[in-house]
């Protein structure tokens, strides 16, 4: 590039700032040095946080891992301890029981393992067996009677059970009525 | 290019390299030094990769130009986050009464560097690496990443500026800052 006249008056102001940038230029090493020192405590730093960063996850898959393995039992122990029916316990005499479908069996503890340990066949055939106890139970509490329903009884209970009907005698009603002294 | 020869030839165009870090963060020692660490640094993790696509020249100003972009606007959201006066008072002086720039104290130079300030950034890349970096325009442009028209662009206005700016002091020093326009720059 050829310069003329202002150019060359610009170039060599340029050149004096140059001149003068030269005694402050530091130098190559040093700056390189730095570089490179500051790229290794980089990786350490990276290394040291991916280490970390990694044994905390180990730390909360396993404790996870943990928490599953126990909590499953209790889980079952509970359920195999609540109440086996479902209107609160109260059964009325005459009316056939309700039962809660999805309430397990009564009668001694099932010792249900971790469900992760059951295969499919297994968990299948608990189930069935389950179902045909709370059938049996069911059963039971339909034909259930009070021992002291017969103290109850009385011979007017077929009056106060009966209702009167339209085309009855008034002589049968009457019948019913107290008898006055004449 | 392997490590061991990107750094022979890195070590060559230092000299250069730190005159146009201090050319991008205005004269600012300290900044310029941080800018060439960080532009060696980018380029030992591989993070800016010379693939000879430009020369080695342009393409490590093109990246120190880029770092130091990034730095000064670091340093910008830096002092607006941590802006509290006694901080301002130390970040806000004067590159002048910087050490690193004593030179600058005489007159004719003191002149030259608050015309080089006055000026746009472009204008003042663009007459930097043609007068200090010896660069041709169309070099220059590449530095930029701009075309070569809008890099010829910068350059007229800015030398025009200068010569503007100077041109008022021409009296005090008597010279004369007219001199013929080179048509042939290019």
């Amino acid at each position: 590039m050829e310069l003329v006249g202002e150019e060359k008056r610009i170039q060599a102001l340029f050149s004096e700032v140059r001149l003068a940038d030269k005694p402050i230029t530091p130098s190559f090493a040093g700056v390189w040095n730095r570089a490179q020192a500051k790229t290794v405590r980089t990786q350490r730093a990276f290394n040291l946080s991916f280490v970390a960063a990694t044994a905390l996850l180990v730390c909360a898959l396993v404790s996870l891992a943990w928490w599953v393995k126990h909590s499953q039992p209790q889980q079952g122990a509970l359920i195999a301890t609540a109440p086996p029916i479902a209107n609160g316990g109260s059964i009325k005499v005459g009316q056939p029981a309700r039962i809660d479908e999805s309430a397990p069996p009564t009668g001694p503890r099932v010792k249900v393992r971790p469900r992760v340990a059951k295969s499919g066949t297994q968990r299948e055939a608990l189930l069935v067996a389950a179902n045909q106890k709370a059938t049996r139970d069911a059963k039971a509490i339909e034909s259930w009677q009070s021992p002291t329903a017969t103290l109850l009884e009385s011979p007017s209970d077929a009056l106060l059970k009966s209702m009167p009907q339209l085309n009855q005698s008034g002589d049968e009603l009457k019948s019913f009525l107290p008898t006055k002294p004449k | 290019m392997d490590i061991a020869e990107l750094k022979a030839e890195l070590e060559v165009l230092h000299s250069a390299s730190f005159g146009w870090a201090m050319n991008c963060c205005r004269r600012d020692r300290a900044e310029a030094e941080e800018v060439l660490q960080t532009v060696y640094l980018k380029i030992l993790e591989g993070k800016a990769c010379f693939r000879g696509e430009a020369s080695l020249k342009t393409w490590l100003f093109a990246v120190i130009r880029k770092t130091a972009i990034g730095e000064h606007r670091k340093n910008i959201l830096r002092k607006l986050r941590w802006s509290d006066s006694a901080e301002q008072e130390t970040t806000l002086v004067s590159p002048l009464e910087q050490p690193g720039v004593a030179f600058e104290k005489s007159e004719t130079q003191a002149l030259f560097q608050n015309a080089l300030r006055t000026l746009p950034r472009r204008q003042r890349e663009a007459l930097h690496l043609v007068f200090y970096q010896d660069l041709s325009l169309s070099e220059a442009a590449a530095v930029m990443e701009i075309s070569i028209g809008s890099a010829r662009q910068h350059y007229d206005r800015g030398k025009k500026r200068l010569r503007e700016y100077l041109g008022q002091t021409e009296s005090a020093y008597g010279t004369s800052w007219r001199g013929k326009e080179n048509p042939g720059a290019v």
